[in-house]
C-alpha cells in the first residue's frame, strides 16, 4: 500500500483533479473484504493489467465485485491483483509475480480466475501452467483485435471481448462537425498506445476524403498541449489517451485526456468510458461496469458448477454512443443531431425540469389569472356593445318619437313655415307690380326687399329648429346653454300652442345654465311634456289653458318644470303613466314618457309627477349638475 | 258714399299682412289691414263694397268665428279665406258658409287677385240685388191702404168687378186705384204685377 501511496504523491502534481480517483480508490481499500476463506466458501482471484487506481479499472471492479458478491448467499471471496503492467514488465518482473501469486494464493486457492484486460490475459496464458492450471478464466475488457493476433483460447478460458470502433467514434464527430476540415488523432508511446496508434493508421485512410488526417503520435505533453491549444476551429480531435508521453512521463490515459482536453481548441472525441467527464465530447464505447457485470455473470455460473464450455454470452459488449451536454453546448452541435438512444452524461437539469411542479403551478396560476382578465375582458366589452347597442336602440326609438312628434305638430309646422313664405312671394308680387307702373317707388322696394330677406330668415329658422330636432341620430354629449334649448322649445311649440289656444309661459333660469348632455334628446323630452300639458287643458275653459315651464337649481342639479292646471292624473294611473303603452288619450301610443324616463335616465337624472285631481299636474325633470356650476341662485319665479 | 271698394285684410302675422297690404295697393286696390278679429270687428267700417281676405289661424276668435259672427249681423261683404295650413274641415266649414274661395299660404298673386276680383264681383251682385229689393218695398211702402188692398186682390187674381163687390166700392173707383198700383210699382201687366208680390213676399220672409 505504502508504494501505491507514494506513487499517487507522483501523480498529485500532474493535475488535482486526481482527488476524485484518490476518493474512489479509498472506497474501494475499504470494500476489499478480509483474505481468508470461509470453510466450504469460494475464491475469486481478479488479476488486473493496470494500477488500481486507473478509472476503468475501478469502473470495471465496482461491476464485477457488486454482481458476484449480490449474486449468491455463500460465502465468496475475490482477491484483486493489480499487474500494472505498462509501467512494469519484462521476463523478471513476470517471473516475480507468478512466484509471488502461487505462494500467496496456495493456501486459498481460486475457484476462478478473472483477467482484466489484455495484458493480463497474457501474463495468465503464458504462466498458466505454474498457476492454477485446472481453474477456469474469465476474461473481461479484452479488445477484440487482441484475441485475434492471438492464439485461439483453450475451451476453460471465456468472455466478452470489447471491440474499440474508433472509426464509429470519428464518423459520429465528423457528422457533429461537417466543416472540420482536418482530423488531429493523438496517441501516445507506450506499447499498448502504440499498438492503439497501428490501429488507428491502418483506419485512417478512410477518413482522409474529406479532411486531412494529422497524426500527433509519442510527443512529449507540453509540446502536445501547445499544439491542441493552436487547432482553432477548423479542427476535430480523436485521441485513445496514452500511458506515456514521448518524453517518457507516464499516465494513466484518463489524465493524458484530462490534460489534452483542458488545452484543446477543438473538440475532442476518444473511444473509452472512462473518459467521460474529462472535457471529452464522446464517442461509441462500453461501460466498463457494464463489462464487469458481464464477467460477474459468467463468474457465478462457473461457481455453481456450470462447464466453461457451457457458459452462453454475448459476442461483443455491446457499445453505446456517449455525449457530454456540456461540450456538445459549448462545440454548439446542433442538439438535434445527437440520437434518442445516446447516454447523455452532465445534462444539467434544466430549470423547467429542476422547478416542474413550482412551474407548472406557476403556469396553471398563470393561465388561470389569463383566463380570469380575458373573460373580463370579454365581458366588458359585451357589456359594452351591448350598452352600445341600447344606446343605439334608444337613439332610434327616441329618433321615431321625434319623427310621431313632428307628425303631431306638422300643422303648426307648415303654418310657420308658409306664414313667412307667403309675405315673401305677395312682397315679390307687389314689387313686380310696382315696376310694371313704371313710377319711382324705390323707397317702398326697397322696404320690400328688407321684408323679404327678414321672412326668409324667419322660414329658413323654422326649418333650422325642426332639422336638428328631425336629422340627429347619433347620441352625443355637447355642452350647451338650457336657457337657449328651452327658448326653441319655445319656438318649435309656439305656433301649436296657438292652434290649440294654450298660453305658453317659458321662464328661463336668471343665469345661463350650461348642461353637457344630449340637447336634442332634452328637447325631445320637454316637447313631449309641453304637448302632454296641452292635452291635459285641452277641453278647458281660457283661464285654465295655461302651461308654465320653468328652470330651476336645486341642490344637487338641474330641476325643469312643466306645470298645467289641467284636470291632473287620477292616483291609480299615477305608478303606470311611465309605463311603455299605457296611455289615458284616445289616441296616442302610450309611448312618450316611456321614451322621456327612458332618456332622462341615460343622462343620469330622473323625471318624476306631482298632479293634484281636479288641479293640475306638475312634472319634474332632474337632471344632475353641471360640472362647474355656480352655487344654486335663488330659487326662480 | 263711395263707390270704390274697400279690401279687409285681417292677418295677426305683421309681415304677411303688410306684404298683402302692399301686394293689393300695387294691384290698384284700396285696402286696409286688422291684427285680429276684433280689430276688424271694433273698427267702423263704412257702407262700402268689398270683400274681406282673412287669415283662418288667428290667436283669439279665429277667421270662422267672425265669418260666423259678421253672418249674425247681417254684413254681408264676401270673404276670401287664407290658411297657412288647408285642412279639409275648416275649409268646408269655410265654404258652407259662403266664402268665397279657400287659399293656401303662400298664394299666388294671380290667385289671390282672382278671388279678390270675384269676391268683389259678389259684392257688387249682392248689393245690386239689395238695390232692387230697397226700390221695391219703397214704392210697396208708397201705395196707400186701399191700393193695397187692391193689389192683394189682383195678385189674387180677382177680378175688378169682384174687387168692387168685395170692398163694396165702384168698379170704375177699383181700375183707378189699379192703375196707381201698376204706375207706382212700374209693372206693365197684371203678370209683371204677380212677379213683384212673388219677390216681395220672399224679401219679408227672407
Amino acid at each position: 500500500v505504502n508504494s501505491v501511496v507514494s506513487r499517487k504523491r507522483r501523480l498529485v502534481r500532474l493535475t488535482v483533479r486526481l482527488a476524485g480517483v484518490w476518493v474512489a480508490a479509498g472506497l474501494l481499500a475499504a470494500f476489499c473484504p478480509p483474505a481468508i476463506a470461509a470453510e466450504g466458501g469460494k475464491n475469486v482471484l481478479v488479476l488486473y493489467s493496470y494500477s488500481r487506481i486507473l478509472p476503468a479499472v475501478i469502473d470495471i471492479n465496482n461491476g464485477l465485485r457488486t454482481t458476484i458478491l449480490a449474486s449468491t448467499n455463500r460465502p465468496i471471496a475475490v482477491f484483486d491483483e493489480f499487474l500494472d503492467m505498462p509501467r512494469f514488465g519484462g521476463p523478471a518482473y513476470s517471473n516475480t509475480i507468478v512466484t509471488y501469486l502461487r505462494e500467496k494464493y496456495a493456501s486459498q486457492p481460486p475457484d476462478v480466475i478473472v483477467v482484466g484486460a489484455e495484458d493480463a490475459l497474457r501474463f495468465l496464458l503464458v504462466n498458466r501452467a505454474k498457476l492454477f492450471p485446472q481453474v477456469p478464466v474469465v476474461h473481461m475488457a479484452v479488445p477484440v483485435s487482441s484475441l485475434r493476433s492471438i492464439p485461439p483460447l483453450p475451451d476453460d478460458v471465456v468472455g466478452v471481448p470489447v471491440e474499440y470502433d474508433f472509426s464509429r467514434t470519428i464518423e459520429q464527430a465528423r457528422r457533429w462537425h461537417p466543416n472540420a476540415r482536418r482530423l488531429v488523432i493523438v496517441t501516445g508511446a507506450a506499447a499498448t498506445d502504440r499498438a492503439w496508434e497501428a490501429q488507428l493508421r491502418d483506419a485512417a485512410p478512410r477518413f482522409g476524403d474529406r479532411a486531412e488526417v494529422e497524426f500527433l503520435a509519442g510527443l512529449p505533453t507540453d509540446a502536445l498541449l501547445k499544439r491542441l491549444s493552436g487547432l482553432g476551429g477548423d479542427a476535430v480531435v480523436f485521441t485513445t489517451g496514452y500511458f506515456q508521453d514521448g518524453g517518457g512521463r507516464k499516465f494513466t490515459p484518463h489524465e493524458s485526456v484530462l490534460a489534452m482536453a483542458s488545452a484543446a481548441t477543438a473538440p475532442v472525441y476518444a473511444p473509452f468510458y472512462t473518459f467521460m467527464g474529462t472535457g471529452i465530447v464522446g464517442g461509441f464505447m462500453s461501460s466498463y461496469e457494464a463489462m464487469g457485470r458481464q464477467a460477474g455473470r459468467m463468474v457465478n455460473e462457473l461457481i455453481d458448477g456450470a462447464a466453461p464450455a457451457s457458459l452462453r454470452f454475448p459476442e461483443l459488449m455491446p457499445t453505446n454512443l456517449n455525449v457530454d451536454w456540456r461540450q456538445v453546448r459549448r462545440w454548439g452541435i446542433d442538439e438535434k443531431a445527437v440520437p434518442g438512444d445516446a447516454v447523455v452524461h452532465f445534462r444539467e437539469p434544466t430549470f423547467l425540469e429542476t422547478h416542474r411542479n413550482a412551474l407548472i403551478l406557476a403556469a396553471v396560476v398563470f393561465l388561470l389569472q389569463a383566463a380570469l382578465i380575458g373573460s373580463l375582458l370579454f365581458e366588458h366589452r359585451r357589456r359594452r356593445v351591448a350598452e352600445l347597442a341600447e344606446q343605439g336602440h334608444r337613439s332610434k326609438l327616441a329618433h321615431a318619437s321625434r319623427l310621431a312628434i313632428a307628425g303631431e305638430l306638422a300643422g303648426s309646422i307648415a303654418h310657420e313655415i308658409n306664414q313667412p313664405l307667403g309675405a315673401i312671394l305677395s312682397n315679390a308680387d307687389a314689387a313686380d307690380l310696382m315696376l310694371e307702373s313704371g313710377t319711382d317707388r324705390r323707397d317702398e322696394l326697397r322696404a320690400i326687399l328688407a321684408d323679404i330677406r327678414r321672412d326668409d330668415l324667419r322660414a329658413s329658422e323654422v326649418i333650422r329648429r325642426l332639422r336638428a330636432l328631425l336629422t340627429k341620430q347619433q347620441f352625443e354629449r355637447q355642452p350647451f346653454d338650457l336657457n337657449e334649448t328651452m327658448r326653441d322649445v319655445g319656438s318649435v311649440l309656439r305656433a301649436e300652442a296657438r292652434r290649440r289656444r294654450v298660453a305658453l309661459d317659458i321662464r328661463p333660469a336668471a343665469a345661463s345654465v350650461t348642461m353637457v348632455c344630449d340637447q336634442v334628446q332634452i328637447q325631445q323630452v320637454l316637447i313631449n311634456l309641453v304637448l302632454n300639458a296641452m292635452d291635459a287643458v285641452d277641453d278647458l275653459p281660457e283661464d285654465r289653458r295655461r302651461i308654465v315651464v320653468s328652470i330651476e337649481r336645486v341642490a344637487g342639479g338641474i330641476d325643469i318644470a312643466v306645470r298645467d292646471r289641467g284636470q291632473g292624473i287620477a292616483a291609480e294611473h299615477v305608478p303606470k303613466i311611465f309605463d311603455s303603452f299605457f296611455t289615458t288619450k284616445r289616441k296616442g301610443m302610450g309611448l312618450g314618457l316611456s321614451i322621456a324616463r327612458t332618456l332622462v335616465e341615460a343622462h343620469g337624472g330622473r323625471i318624476r309627477v306631482e298632479s293634484r285631481p281636479g288641479e293640475g299636474t306638475a312634472f319634474h325633470v332632474e337632471l344632475p349638475a353641471p360640472d362647474g356650476t355656480p352655487a344654486p341662485s335663488p330659487a326662480q319665479a | 258714399m263711395i263707390t270704390t271698394p274697400l279690401i279687409h285684410v285681417v292677418d295677426d302675422d305683421e309681415g304677411l299682412r303688410t306684404a298683402l297690404l302692399r301686394l293689393l295697393g300695387a294691384a290698384g286696390f284700396e285696402a286696409r289691414g286688422y291684427a285680429s278679429t276684433g280689430d276688424f270687428l271694433l273698427h267702423p267700417h263704412p257702407d262700402r263694397p268689398g270683400c274681406v281676405l282673412l287669415d283662418v289661424r288667428m290667436p283669439g276668435p279665429s277667421g270662422l268665428e267672425l265669418q260666423e259672427a259678421l253672418q249674425r249681423m247681417d254684413v254681408t261683404l264676401p270673404i276670401v279665406f287664407l290658411t297657412g295650413h288647408a285642412d279639409v274641415a275648416s275649409s268646408v266649414r269655410a265654404m258652407k258658409a259662403g266664402a268665397v274661395d279657400f287659399l293656401a299660404k303662400p298664394v299666388e298673386r294671380d290667385t289671390l287677385l282672382g278671388a279678390i276680383r270675384c269676391a268683389l264681383a259678389r259684392d257688387t251682385l249682392q248689393r245690386a240685388g239689395r238695390d232692387d229689393a230697397d226700390r221695391l218695398r219703397s214704392r210697396f211702402a208708397s201705395l196707400t191702404v186701399s191700393e193695397r188692398k187692391v193689389f192683394d186682390r189682383i195678385v189674387d187674381g180677382r177680378l175688378n168687378k169682384q174687387i168692387a163687390d168685395e170692398m163694396g166700392i165702384a168698379e170704375r173707383t177699383v181700375k183707378l186705384q189699379r192703375a196707381h198700383v201698376m204706375a207706382k210699382l212700374g209693372a206693365g201687366s197684371a203678370a209683371e204685377l204677380g212677379r213683384l208680390a212673388e219677390r216681395l213676399r220672399s224679401l219679408s220672409d227672407g
